[in-house]
């Protein structure tokens, strides 16, 4: 296929991606099928930024929850407290919210790496779980914050299930060009030296520790886009959309799609929310086969479903 | 604070920092030899109570529980080291990674044996009482628990210090690569090794299950607390998981009075600083691994 070409073909899969529940609305499960892919795009979001650390930071961060329920909880309280349902105003107190937290975190991470980063992000994002766990009289403690309402933007209500659903889909293209031409530039081939060998990095005359922490807040606000996109979507936030499960979710997905692509953490949330919301209901023990596909990826396929299909792709080629 | 609540939240401080040494024990002892964050502890945990359930269930019998659920786990660590672990030698990263595959499976497969509800196990016939102790009662489970733990620490310290296999654990997490080059079959050693520590794991599962509850859950929290544990005390070493676990025990249970709402964060925060300013813990001498 020639560049153009391809362009091409992408647009028309972005295009009818985001027309889904239109054209699709004869189908019987068309409903169904509307808000499982929103929320599988919802996680894809979430996945997208995880990776930014992951994959081509190569910082393993088990505390990421704490930017998705950050901002989640951010659109919330803005859109309750302010009794606004503007788009452009909750989404901005999430965005903000997120990378307030992923700066005061990521300052305190930076300078570690490997087990020891996975355990440090993991208690810091445990306190931010803690507060909102907690501080009952702000975040609704262990009930949630129910009641979350639906964005308006430029006076469209955004609150029916389809438009809902052309939002997130809208928001994904946008999050995912963007983390594409981001990870393309000389900022993202400079995160990748991080990965591959720090020290020579920093010998080149690279600010590494500042790479690393812009990475962070980056991806921070990135995760509270989607935790605003998954507290409009549910109408709810609960205190374990900033918990550990939420963090180990979003790392599966990374790793089972394939760490530092921008098809693998997509692919990845795809299988990930696919176990969990279609395949539950038909089988009880779903979240086992959940964790036995995460085993077989670590354990046989470290690159993920991205690197099968490369190894594959290669295997088709060679003469 | 009246002396005598002093007095019972001191107490009660101990009886769960005895109960986190229990637990954070095993976890501290795989990470020293293998270098391994295993993130299934809290599941092994959580395992050990509903194992213990159901052979106090059958046999009636709570010191049955206390032998068979430790039992059950070591084997449960002896199969999963070579199955599983042992593929990836070298990759720490990644054994931490599957460790949080085999919990998701665990803790689901509970789920679907014994269901999602909220379970008790009775107190050990003999320990169900309290005793009057300055002018208040206290339960005395909870000072079997203190007991038990101390008497536990001293054990795990005669084997360390005084035996053939106290000498091989303390040589491999000094170095266990040396080891194997010595001609010791570090192989068997890391199996047994994470059989021990998820024996240990299913042993505090018994012990907390008539305090606690049984319930969907107790796995993130059991790992969390014992993480802490090995985390604020020193990553590997014996004596750091006594010192976490006498520290964050009362720490614990005082934040919680104090504190209240808050308790949780503040236990996390202490653990951020001391992953910041001494990361190798309070008695920790340990490097980090990659």
């Amino acid at each position: 296929m020639t560049r153009a070409a391809r362009w091409v073909a992408l647009a028309a899969v972005a295009v009818g991606l985001v027309t889904f529940p239109y054209w699709s609305a004869a189908w019987e499960s068309s409903r169904f099928a509307t808000t499982v892919l929103r929320d599988m795009l919802v996680f894809a979001i979430f996945a997208l930024s995880l990776d930014i650390l992951v994959g081509h930071a190569g910082m393993p961060s088990l505390g990421h929850a704490a930017f998705f329920g950050g901002g989640a909880y951010a659109a919330g309280i803005a859109s309750q407290r302010l009794g606004t349902d503007q788009l452009p105003i909750t989404l901005a107190a999430a965005v903000l919210v997120a990378a307030l937290l992923a700066l005061v975190i990521g300052l305190l991470v930076v300078r570690s790496e490997g087990i020891f980063l996975l355990m440090l992000t993991l208690a810091l994002a445990q306190i931010v779980f803690a507060i909102a766990f907690q501080w009952t009289a702000v975040t609704g403690g262990s009930n949630g914050l129910a009641g979350v309402s639906r964005p308006t933007l430029f006076g469209i209500d955004l609150s029916a299930p389809d438009r809902m659903y052309v939002l997130v889909a809208a928001t994904f293209l946008v999050v995912s060009l963007l983390i594409w031409s981001l990870m393309r530039s000389p900022y993202g081939r400079a995160l990748t030296g991080v990965r591959e060998n720090e020290r020579r990095m920093r010998a080149l005359g690279y600010d590494t520790t500042r790479l690393k922490l812009s990475a962070f807040v980056v991806a921070g606000m990135i995760a509270g886009v989607a935790g605003a996109l998954s507290a409009y979507s549910q109408r709810f936030v609960s205190p374990g959309d900033a918990g550990i499960g939420t963090s180990v979710q979003a790392f599966v997905m990374v790793l089972i799609g394939g760490a530092g692509t921008i098809l693998g953490p997509v692919l990845g949330a795809g299988v990930v929310m696919y176990i969990q919301r279609v395949l539950s209901s038909a089988i009880p023990v779903s979240e086992t086969v959940l964790g036995l596909v995460f085993i077989g990826f670590v354990l046989l396929a470290r690159q993920g479903i991205v690197g099968l299909g490369r190894a594959a792709y290669a295997r088709v080629r060679a003469p | 604070m009246s002396p005598e609540l002093l007095f019972q939240q001191a107490l009660n401080g101990l009886s769960f920092g005895a109960l986190l040494f229990i637990l954070a024990a095993g976890l501290s002892l795989v990470f020293g030899m293998m270098d391994v964050v295993n993130l299934a502890h809290g599941a092994f945990y959580m395992l050990g109570a509903y194992v213990a359930l159901t052979v106090v269930q059958f046999t009636g019998s709570f010191w049955l529980a206390l032998a068979a659920a430790p039992v059950a786990l070591g084997a449960l660590g002896l199969a999963i080291e070579p199955l599983l672990l042992r593929h990836l030698r070298g990759r720490h990263l990644d054994q931490v990674l599957l460790t949080i595959g085999v919990s998701l499976v665990i803790v689901d497969l509970i789920g679907l044996i014994w269901g999602r509800e909220v379970r008790s196990l009775p107190f050990p016939p003999g320990l169900d009482g309290t005793v009057v102790l300055i002018g208040g009662v206290y339960p005395v489970y909870r000072l079997f628990v203190i007991a038990f733990g101390v008497a536990l620490a001293a054990v795990i310290a005669v084997i360390y210090r005084r035996t053939k296999l106290g000498m091989l654990i303390r040589a491999g997490v000094e170095d266990a690569e040396m080891l194997g080059a010595l001609g010791v079959n570090t192989d068997r050693l890391f199996a047994l090794t994470f059989a021990v520590g998820a024996a240990l794991a299913g042993l505090a599962g018994v012990i907390a299950a008539p305090v606690f509850g049984l319930q969907p859950g107790m796995d993130v929290d059991a790992l969390l607390y014992s993480l802490v544990v090995v985390v604020v005390g020193g990553l590997g070493t014996l004596g750091g998981a006594v010192a976490g676990s006498v520290l964050v025990g009362p720490v614990d249970t005082f934040g919680k009075v104090l504190f209240q709402e808050f308790a949780l964060a503040v236990i996390f925060a202490i653990v951020a600083l001391v992953l910041l300013f001494k990361p190798t813990g309070l008695l920790g001498r340990i490097r980090i691994a990659r």
